[in-house]
């Protein structure tokens, strides 16, 4: 048994929680974007208050994680992107409240 | 931070933001305004008229108006299903009382609970009209119903007692409503000008 199997259900486990979830700019995506079906850039946008880069480039690594499904069309000639979370997605932010919760509930007061 | 995640909280902001415009407000408001119109008027076809432009109407401002200013959100599905739910649960148990009334009335005699609503029709229409704000405001999360709720029970229990036709509280309460609703919608557009960039949630990471 190694030391790090012995201290399992002891100690959390920091090393568990998911960094991609976890930055808190993409927390907050991850979270407005688990209590709608769906949202557009613009909404997500005025709901988290990060910029136009910002929020691009935190989408583009919850994209990459495939937390993040983004469709682009064009509605009235205009670009229009589209963002829901995945069942990945939604699964991992799920995982990732969980592991919160049991993290803060075994630290010591 | 990461305690604080709130997702009840998160919900309804994102709720109330979709809602601020006001529209809500001014929808509820005319339909009751013009409710009380039809009641003075007494011309039923009249009314479906302006209930048909009142929902034209929401969803051409929403579209021109909200949509451009704060972008597009699809609410999770179980929220509309329970609205839906909720009017098919209502409108089924009026369809049933008005059977019944109507069995009722049609064999000889006017049941006791029918005369009691005639009398004290305010009461029962007070109620009915707070009741379904109760219904919109926990189900869009907009907690500004239940201060119309309030509102509409203090005014239509008041007009219990005061002996004023009904009219009289259905546009006063619908003025207001869309007084209310109007300024919302006011502070929306100043609060959030149109620009080209945020034009249709356009975008998105087109960088990478």
């Amino acid at each position: 048994m190694t030391s790090n199997e012995a201290n399992e259900g002891e100690v959390p486990s920091f090393s568990e929680i998911d960094k991609t979830i976890h930055e808190p700019a993409r927390l907050m995506i991850m979270a407005n974007l688990f209590v709608v079906e769906s949202a557009d850039f613009l909404f997500l946008q005025r709901q988290t208050g990060l910029t136009w880069g910002n929020l691009s480039s935190h989408l583009s690594k919850l994209e990459n994680a495939g937390y993040v499904a983004i469709e682009k069309e064009f509605l009235d000639k205009k670009p229009h992107t589209t963002l829901h979370l995945t069942d990945k997605g939604r699964t991992a932010f799920q995982e990732y409240r969980e592991s919160m919760k049991q993290v803060f509930e075994d630290l010591p007061e | 931070m990461v305690e604080k995640i709130d997702l009840k909280k998160i919900e309804r902001k994102v709720y109330t933001s979709y809602h601020e415009d006001g529209l809500i407000d001014i929808f509820a408001g005319f339909l009751i305004l013009s409710f009380g119109v039809w009641i003075i008027l007494d011309m039923a076809w009249m009314g479906w008229i302006l209930w048909f432009v009142a929902v034209s109407a929401y969803a051409a401002a929403k579209r021109v108006l909200t949509i451009p200013r704060i972008g597009v959100v699809k609410f999770a599905p179980h929220r509309v299903k329970a609205l839906v739910a909720i009017a098919v649960i209502v409108f089924s148990l009026f369809a049933l009382l008005g059977v019944v009334a109507f069995m009722q009335v049609e064999g000889g005699g006017t049941p006791i609970w029918l005369l009691f609503a005639i009398e004290n029709y305010m009461l029962v229409f007070g109620v009915s009209v707070a009741a379904s704000f109760c219904v919109v405001g926990y189900t869009f999360r907009i907690r500004r119903m239940y201060a119309y709720a309030l509102l509409t029970l203090i005014m239509f229990v008041t007009g219990h007692f005061l002996y004023f036709p009904l009219h009289y509280y259905v546009i006063l309460l619908g003025t207001l409503i869309l007084l209310f609703g109007l300024a919302m919608l006011i502070r929306f557009v100043r609060r959030y000008p149109l620009s080209a960039a945020d034009t249709m949630g356009g975008g998105g990471n087109d960088e990478q």
